[in-house]
């Protein structure tokens, strides 16, 4: 114990949710490019951005019912569809209720449905969720210590997506969750249009109306955070640390399914330029060369086969995509005549740039 | 449908058949199969659990059919449809009377999965065979609905006789953009029923009374369902369907306000006629007049 008092008082207890806000503040960004990739590929797979859309607005109709139910007031209306989700309470409870049933609407996106995936991997990775046992005193060591668990938990968490087993139905299982979260962690809607002025914005301004609106309620949670700080403190556990590391960890799966959701958007949209027969290709050409490497692999073992089979599908798929995308398409501007310059050099009256109407 | 079938002036608005999603509730019959078989050859060959069916080559036979009908209960249960249970029992049968005849009960562990997959496929086959089958007409006077792989089922509704309208669209169907809309005609043609009945048994004493009874209770809703081949099922676009469907019922029948319109039409012809009739009085009566007057003048000229 180095610190100061004031640091200890009053600075050490926020350096965790200092942690939790920037990873939320990440998350948002990566929401907010994945929506601008669906409005990209929105006119070409309506089917696809309308279940998007219904996942999403089942992640928020969940998280409105659930708030519902940990404020006991009740469910007397649940209604999901494509593009409109309805959660109406049996009893209208006011003051701090409405207001806790309010933060799930708003929040619980972020976190509920990254929740059900960490209960999956307490399940599939062993042994890996350590929490670093140190107690901080200080500012800095709050963050260290946040960040050590970070580190921790995202070591184990890479290293079984880069080893995951394709042929075994937990995991494929487990992909298929983590690609369904990514496209549904949207909490603003979209609906069957694009509107414009819906966006990340748009959701902080929302968060913030909703949080100021009570700031009593505010200051209640703060004083609760700082209490449970300093109980930790007098027991000399990180109680207080692993709360807030644990938030941070729903915030990394839900940017890594994020990111493998984006991954596969962007997939869809280069791919929408190949023609339709060929493109198939791409999409047949991932189970397929998996399973063979996966046979190579069993006929000829060697280490760290998974990781390799995997890699190798990736590699091929993106060389069949470019193959495509050259001999198929014009994308690489290879089937232009560049010779075609030189008649516009010739005649002297021509417009050497082309003014676009 | 041919030049021949057709009426009198009348004309195809649209030939529509189901969306190949809309036999879904078939479809996941079949994906589960599917879905088990798959896990089945894995759990066998090799997953963790592997040891559990090595002591004994009937243990995993025994398993993928118990799963199997278990399934099938609970589904049948659930939609009130006992063929699925049966289904499930003929491909349990079908596969133990192979293994049976074949003496495959040593290579169990590879045939469930292959089975399982080679049924699943002909599932498809027949589902997708079936939803071919369907060809819905909309002319400008009627439905004319057809389906049946074998028998052949048809239905022809005027729009006149369409009492009421019911369409619906599922999560799927959402997605998709196509849905069932179910035509109501005057004799009740559309409706089905939903059942339900409660009992319960009671054993009172095990050696000298035995009591029992049984209390149970029905109701029955009245719900807008039919064959598939009688309604307008999975269409898509559904909106654009529907829309048409509607204007074509609303152009063909009267509605309160324009049997209003025509009884007040009816009414002006009468008053109309009325006035024509004063009309030709007056008329009558003015040609009367100079007569008179010629006869006056006349009168006093002499």
């Amino acid at each position: 114990m180095t610190g100061s008092e004031v640091d200890i008082i009053i600075f050490a207890p926020l350096a965790p949710i200092f942690g939790v806000l920037l990873f939320w503040f990440i998350q948002l960004l990566f929401i907010e490019s994945q929506k601008y990739l669906l409005s990209k590929i929105w006119d070409k797979h309506k089917p696809l951005f309308r279940f998007t859309n219904f996942l999403g607005i089942f992640f928020q109709t969940v998280c409105h019912a659930l708030g519902y139910t940990v404020t006991k007031s009740g469910i007397s209306t649940f209604y999901i569809s494509v593009n409109y989700g309805k959660v109406a309470p049996k009893k209208e409870k006011k003051g701090i209720f409405e207001w806790l049933s309010n933060s799930f609407l708003f929040i619980g996106p972020f976190f509920i449905p990254s929740s059900l995936l960490l209960i999956c991997l307490f399940f599939l990775i062993t042994n890996d969720f350590d929490i670093s046992p140190a107690v901080n005193y200080t500012f800095a060591e709050g963050m260290i210590n946040f960040g050590t668990n970070l580190h921790v938990f995202s070591e184990s968490f890479f290293s079984f997506l880069i080893s995951i087993d394709l042929l075994h139905p937990v995991h494929l299982g487990f992909l298929l969750l983590l690609i369904f979260l990514g496209m549904g962690i949207r909490p603003s809607y979209i609906g069957e249009e694009k509107q414009e002025k819906i966006d990340m914005i748009y959701d902080l301004k929302n968060i913030k109306s909703h949080i100021l609106s009570k700031p009593l309620y505010l200051i209640i949670l703060f004083l609760f955070a700082y209490v449970f700080f300093y109980v930790s403190l007098l027991f000399k556990q990180s109680w207080y640390v692993a709360i807030f590391s644990i938030l941070g960890w729903l915030s990394i799966i839900a940017i890594i399914a994020l990111v493998i959701t984006q991954v596969i958007l962007l997939l869809i949209k280069i791919t929408d330029e190949i023609p339709s027969p060929w493109k198939l290709i791409v999409y047949l050409n991932i189970p397929v060369s998996y399973v063979l490497i996966r046979l190579l692999f069993h006929f000829f073992p060697i280490k760290f086969s998974n990781v390799f089979s995997l890699f190798l599908t990736i590699i091929s798929t993106i060389f069949i995509v470019f193959l495509l995308l050259k001999y198929k398409t014009n994308k690489f501007k290879t089937k232009t005549d560049m010779k075609q310059l030189k008649k516009v050099k010739e005649v002297p009256h021509e417009p050497r740039r082309i003014i676009k109407k | 449908m041919s030049q021949d079938e057709l009426l009198k002036n009348e004309q195809i608005e649209k030939i529509l058949s189901p969306h190949p999603l809309s036999f879904m509730k078939l479809q996941s019959l079949c994906i589960f199969l599917m879905v088990w078989g798959v896990l089945i050859g894995w759990l066998v060959n090799f997953s963790g659990f592997k040891g559990l069916f090595i002591t004994n080559e009937w243990f995993p036979i025994l398993v993928w059919g118990l799963v199997l009908l278990i399934v099938g209960i609970v589904a049948s249960l659930l939609t009130i449809r006992w063929s699925i249970f049966f289904l499930y029992l003929g491909v349990f049968a079908g596969g133990l009377g192979l293994i049976l005849w074949q003496g495959w009960n040593d290579i169990s562990s590879v045939f469930i999965p292959f089975y399982s997959l080679g049924i699943s496929i002909l599932g498809f086959l027949i589902v997708e065979g079936y939803r071919r089958s369907h060809k819905y007409i909309i002319s400008n006077f009627r439905i004319v609905f057809k389906g049946g792989i074998i028998t052949k089922e048809e239905r022809t509704l005027r729009y006149d006789k369409i009492t009421d309208i019911n369409s619906k669209q599922g999560i799927l169907g959402q997605i998709f953009g196509f849905g069932t809309i179910i035509p109501i005609s005057q004799s009740g043609f559309g409706l089905g029923a939903d059942s339900s009945f409660a009992a319960g048994g009671v054993q009172v004493g095990e050696k000298k009374v035995k009591l029992l009874g049984i209390f149970g209770g029905g109701r029955e809703v009245q719900t807008p369902r039919t064959r598939s081949y009688y309604e307008l099922h999975g269409v898509h676009p559904y909106k654009e369907v529907k829309n048409i469907v509607e204007k074509l019922v609303q152009g063909n029948v009267l509605t309160q306000y324009q049997q209003e319109q025509v009884e007040v039409q009816k009414e002006q012809v009468d008053v109309q006629k009325e006035q024509i009739d004063i009309q030709k009085q007056m008329r009558d009566l003015l040609k009367k007049q100079p007569e008179t007057k010629k006869e006056k003048k006349t009168e006093e000229e002499q």
